[in-house]
């Protein structure tokens, strides 16, 4: 591994975790912790992406008591999906950007609900679980209850992340940006 | 340091990593409802021991809403055979289900929590060193922990920077969302920036050199800490031995 992406990964993992205390102060229902993975996927590719989806989440992990780490399997699915948006210019309007945040909310929310199903019986974040709660005593069964949550959530989340990694690889001055091939790429600069 | 758990901290780091991630397999592979509450049973009192109290309050303070929820999305519906509780109807195995999960994470936040407050990042990386084990995977984890404080910093100062400014982020959620652009970009534009200098940094110090590394002050490997990693791992099989043939 080269020294620009093992001083680039922590950095980006730390940005998974700190962005956790601008989406407190704004108080929106949103997650936005794969901001540094959607991020390091566009700029270095599919690997470093994955690393650092898995480090943020043992990270985090270690933080709270290790019980969200299976969630680290939706990490590593958002990482290669960035990258794949980033190879096929996916960054280079937000409109694109939007849309690739969408299909990526969906299929991590499709993964996110398989995980929160059978390894949690349901019950994740407080928000989350709230509206599951909700929908069975609406009459949807547990199963059906935990994927509508965990997609819609997914949803907004994800398309907000990809909007905002967006902005931030059309807005890399040039001299950064020439450092990381992806970003020209993944923006069609 | 000191704010460490004693005896835990004198453990060889991988003891810890071992311990922990045994309780995690422990906790789903043991028969339900009865196994997981027991691990849970033991590992608080093994905290407790250990002089590991506090990491048994904080997994209790993590879990505790998580326990509420389970309760009401699989207990409080009352199907099939049910429990009354006072005025409460519970269904019987709905709060089995509901008893089992919320002891399985309250065993594995325990034991990670007590891992975390023991954690010594320059006792880990010595640890790594003397296996001859990826330097590059164990420094990505020691600097990603001594990182996110100092980014979690750098927010809270560009939050009260903008605030400074004249950003405005009360109101509906639009307007709230429209102001992630101004607090997001900075912190992230500024990882970016930093990235060579850092990078740099690491190349003069040598993390490309090939060969073995020699720590100064390598952690002690006992007998009790190598007794504890091969107990767990047998556990782990045992259990899932008894599970597989039941």
């Amino acid at each position: 591994m080269s020294p620009r992406l093992l001083a680039l990964i922590p950095s980006a993992v730390a940005v998974n975790l700190a962005i956790g205390l601008v989406v407190n102060q704004l108080g929106l229902p949103l997650y936005l912790d794969t901001i540094g993975t959607v991020l390091t996927a566009a700029l270095a590719g599919p690997l470093a992406g994955v690393i650092t989806g898995v480090v943020s989440q043992t990270v985090r992990s270690l933080y709270e008591g290790f019980i969200w780490f299976p969630f680290a399997a939706v990490q590593v699915v958002i990482a290669l999906l960035a990258a794949l948006a980033a190879r096929r210019a996916g960054f280079r309007s937000p409109a694109t950007s939007a849309g690739w945040g969408l299909f990526v909310g969906l299929v991590a929310g499709a993964v996110s609900a398989l995980i929160s199903y059978f390894v949690f019986k349901g019950v994740t974040a407080t928000g989350v679980t709230a509206v599951t709660i909700l929908l069975t005593h609406l009459g949807l069964s547990q199963g059906q209850a935990v994927t509508a949550s965990s997609v819609g959530t997914d949803l907004l989340d994800k398309m907000i992340v990809f909007l905002l990694v967006g902005v931030t690889l059309r807005a890399l001055p040039l001299r950064v940006a020439g450092r990381f091939p992806g970003a020209t790429r993944a923006t069609r600069r | 340091m000191s704010d460490r758990p004693r005896l835990v901290r004198r453990a060889h780091p991988f003891t810890l990593f071992a311990v922990t991630a045994g309780v995690a397999a422990l906790a789903f592979a043991l028969p339900a409802p009865a196994g997981p509450i027991a691990l849970y049973a033991v590992v608080v009192a093994a905290a407790l021991l250990t002089g590991a109290a506090a990491s048994a309050r904080d997994a209790t303070l993590v879990c505790l809403p998580l326990w509420v929820l389970l309760l009401l999305l699989h207990a409080l519906p009352g199907d099939g055979a049910t429990v009354a509780l006072r005025s409460v109807v519970l269904s019987r195995a709905g709060l089995a289900v509901a008893l089992a999960q919320a002891a399985r994470l309250g065993a594995v936040a325990t034991a990670s929590l007590a891992l975390f407050r023991s954690f010594d990042p320059s006792r880990f990386l010595d640890a790594v060193a003397v296996r001859g084990w990826s330097f590059h995977a164990a420094y990505l984890l020691v600097a990603t922990l001594q990182a996110a404080p100092r980014f979690r910093q750098r927010a809270a100062t560009i939050l009260e920077a903008q605030r400074a400014r004249g950003l405005r982020y009360g109101g509906g959620p639009l307007r709230r969302a429209r102001a992630l652009v101004p607090l997001a970009l900075p912190l992230i534009l500024g990882m970016l920036g930093e990235v060579d200098e850092r990078a740099m940094a690491l190349e003069t110090r040598g993390l490309d050199a090939r060969g073995p590394r020699t720590p100064l002050a390598p952690p002690r490997d006992r007998t009790a800490d190598r007794v504890l990693r091969w107990g767990m791992l047998l556990l782990v099989v045992a259990a899932c031995a008894w599970r597989w043939l039941a």
